[in-house]
């Protein structure tokens, strides 16, 4: 290496966000939870499909012999007999199935009295869960950015407005919003859907979860754009004849990404529990579409059908609630690191 | 003393405008979807007739102005009794009788504070020593353990919690209640059974029915809470004062519960402000999980709605929301005048910012 080479990778100047992907690339927790995120994001598109060709059946086939006479679900790694028809003797009770039928694998056993596949259903239940965290930080990013640089930047009438309606609204807690506008627009907006990609009332989810959680990025962008809009290079392209949206557009809106990326990645994680919490009381995503959150709402009971039967998650055992906790658990605890090691990475002179 | 009183004064104000505005929003959202009342006295009506729908609505007197129908629930809302239910409502003889609110709500409330008093006290008396080891020594192996346990904590859903809990500690071990609410005070057994007839109820069985509920709030919290104090703990334990107080002679407990925990103090009072709502939110899930019918499992059956008339419940929604704000408004007054107290520098200024952190998606 020649002196010239050598200083001018010394003066060459690296941009900004160069110098925090390095930080990021050599904080060791930083990796392991993109890592861990990774891995969820591949089960849980990929592995589906994946498990589904190996073991030859789909996480909606229903096996009647996947159950045994009294509705109790197989356990793990059992193979099921794949015949649809169930014979009985002439009192009604339930015969095995005739020697040498052929069989299927069910991984984590079947998922209750429906006998389908609880594995491929875990893996299944995250594309929809995953689907909804993302879309609802989308949606409320597209709602808390222009409202919340029309109150920061503008501040005055406007700026009152939109903060005491946030301060009502969030003195409030966020389920009851959720509930009270699921119930009534379930009719209308449940079946969007786009086939077995984005099951049917992910968007609807979505989109009250991404409205009603606005609130939080919204004081975010605002507090940010109140300390900003004040800044020299504010002002400096005032100075030039700078219109106030190409101002925010230009300069204050780069300076968004990183407080919204750190955000964003708690926002999915929180959001991935909204849905648990719709699902669990029932008005969420249809219990038929798995779901982390419709997968624990079977062991539950949700509200409809709590009272009704004495011993609620009958015909489950505490396995089905726990794989669906691990698999929240997982991706909830990655999501939090990553935030944590973006905020690191972002702003390393900020413990 | 006087900033403080005119501080408080304009608190009380601005939260009574608070409850009459969620008040005032819910009343209009909800007729703007039509809530039928008639369907409530008729609820066996299948094909109801549009003459019964008048009819179940003028003796409801759901067909009366709407401005006198606000104020008339106001009447009620400033004596107390919060009205009467429209489910419930029975036609017989031609005389319609309606079952009140405030029976109903009021056992309801106490049940609810009672998760939310106890589980919160749990809440920082576990986080405070966890706070206070991990914070002295970050990095160290008991710092990570119980980051770790907390970021868990935080993670589980309450209704995991909670049926993880039921499952072990009251269906394989059999050591506590499954589920259910028993009173503090304890009731005579009602007319008709023997007088030594076993009844629940009591402070013995109220707490053993409320520990699982309890911890299943203070795990959710716990790590809001462990990592705030940790985070405070951190930050003082390098302070002058602090190796003043050491140089002293000072015991390390006495240092840590007089110099440097104190410091927590006035976040820890910002945290339990804005958790109020939070807390309601989670109080569904600990009472659906343990089936407790409190005031946060009613409002859901009212936001819900009457499955049977297939219609919402207007008068009921109406008492659990005004409940909920003044819980959330009340427990805030309090906040605040503890604020004032703790701080007297802060007096009439404003609290810091409110930020929030993972516990908002449980809520």
């Amino acid at each position: 290496m020649t002196a010239v080479e050598l200083d001018a990778a010394l003066v060459a100047p690296r941009p900004a966000w160069r110098l925090t992907l390095g930080r990021f690339l050599s904080d060791r927790a930083a990796v392991a939870s993109l890592a861990a995120f990774a891995f969820v994001l591949f089960a849980s598109f990929a592995g589906g499909p994946i498990v589904s060709a190996i073991v030859g059946h789909s996480g909606y086939f229903q096996f009647p012999y996947a159950t045994n006479a009294s509705l109790d679900p197989a356990g793990i790694w059992s193979h099921v007999p794949t015949t649809q028809q169930v014979r009985l003797d002439e009192y009604g009770n339930v015969l095995p199935p005739p020697k040498g039928s052929p069989t299927t694998l069910m991984v984590l056993g079947a998922d209750g009295p429906l006998g389908r596949d609880e594995f491929i259903r875990v893996l299944d239940g995250g594309k929809a869960s995953i689907e909804v965290g993302v879309f609802a930080v989308l949606i409320s990013v597209l709602i808390a950015v222009p409202l919340g640089c029309l109150a920061g930047f503008y501040s005055g009438k406007v700026d009152a407005i939109i903060s005491r309606l946030t301060e009502w609204v969030m003195a409030f807690p966020l389920i009851f919003f959720l509930v009270f506008a699921t119930v009534h627009l379930t009719p209308t907006l449940r079946p969007i859907g786009w086939g077995h990609d984005i099951p049917a009332g992910v968007p609807m989810v979505a989109l009250l979860i991404g409205v009603f959680t606005s609130f939080y990025p919204l004081r975010l962008v605002r507090a940010q754009l109140l300390t900003l809009r004040n800044a020299e290079f504010v002002d400096s392209s005032r100075m030039v004849g700078a219109s106030g949206l190409r101002i925010i557009r230009k300069d204050l809106l780069p300076h968004l990404v990183p407080t919204l990326l750190v955000w964003g990645a708690v926002a999915v994680a929180t959001d991935m529990l909204l849905e648990v919490g719709l699902s669990v009381i029932g008005v969420g995503v249809q219990s038929s579409t798995a779901t982390w959150g419709t997968l624990l709402a079977q062991t539950t009971g949700t509200i409809y059908n709590a009272g009704l039967s004495a011993g609620r998650g009958e015909h489950h055992t505490t396995w089905h609630t726990v794989w669906p906790t691990l698999a929240i658990l997982i991706s909830v605890v990655s999501l939090n690191q990553l935030s944590e090691s973006l905020r690191r990475a972002i702003e390393p002179w900020r413990r | 003393m006087k900033r403080i009183g005119g501080f408080l004064a304009r608190r009380i104000v601005g939260g009574a405008l608070t409850v009459v505005a969620i008040v005032t929003l819910t009343w209009l959202m909800y007729w703007s979807i039509s809530p039928q009342p008639g369907r409530f006295v008729y609820p066996l009506g299948i094909k109801i007739t549009g003459y019964q729908l008048r009819d179940g609505a003028h003796r409801l007197g759901a067909d009366r102005p709407k401005l006198t129908q606000y104020g008339d629930w106001w009447w009620h809302v400033l004596h107390g009794d919060l009205g009467h239910r429209w489910t419930g409502a029975t036609l017989s003889n031609n005389v319609l009788t309606t079952v009140p609110i405030g029976p109903t709500l009021y056992p309801a409330v106490r049940e609810t504070l009672s998760i939310l008093v106890g589980g919160a006290l749990l809440a920082v008396l576990i986080s405070v020593p966890l706070g206070a080891i991990a914070g002295r020594r970050i990095g160290s192996h008991a710092d990570k353990l119980i980051s770790l346990g907390a970021l868990v904590g935080v993670c589980t859903h309450p209704i995991v919690t909670g049926k993880l809990l039921t499952q072990w500690f009251g269906i394989d071990l059999r050591w506590l209640p499954v589920g259910g609410y028993c009173s503090f005070v304890k009731h005579p057994p009602p007319a008709g059974l023997p007088a030594n007839f076993p009844t629940c109820g009591g402070p013995v069985d109220w707490a053993t029915h409320l520990i699982m509920p309890w911890f299943t709030f203070a795990f959710l919290f716990l790590a809001l809470y462990t990592r705030m104090i940790r985070a405070s703990v951190a930050e003082s334990i390098h302070e002058d004062y602090v190796r003043t107080a050491r140089a002293k002679g000072a015991r390390e407990r006495r240092v840590m519960a007089l110099h440097v925990l104190p410091n927590a103090t006035l976040r820890v009072l910002t945290m339990v402000g804005m958790d109020i709502g939070t807390a309601l939110g989670v109080a569904v899930f600990v009472e659906f999980a343990y089936g407790i019918e409190g005031l946060a499992r009613l409002s859901i059956d009212a936001m819900t709605g009457d499955p049977f008339a297939s219609a919402t419940d207007l008068p009921m929604l109406l008492a659990v929301v005004t409940l909920i704000a003044l819980i959330v408004v009340i427990g805030n007054l309090v906040v605040d005048a503890l604020y004032a107290v703790v701080d007297p520098r802060i007096g009439a200024a404003d609290r810091p910012g409110r930020t929030k952190e993972i516990a908002a998606g449980v809520m």
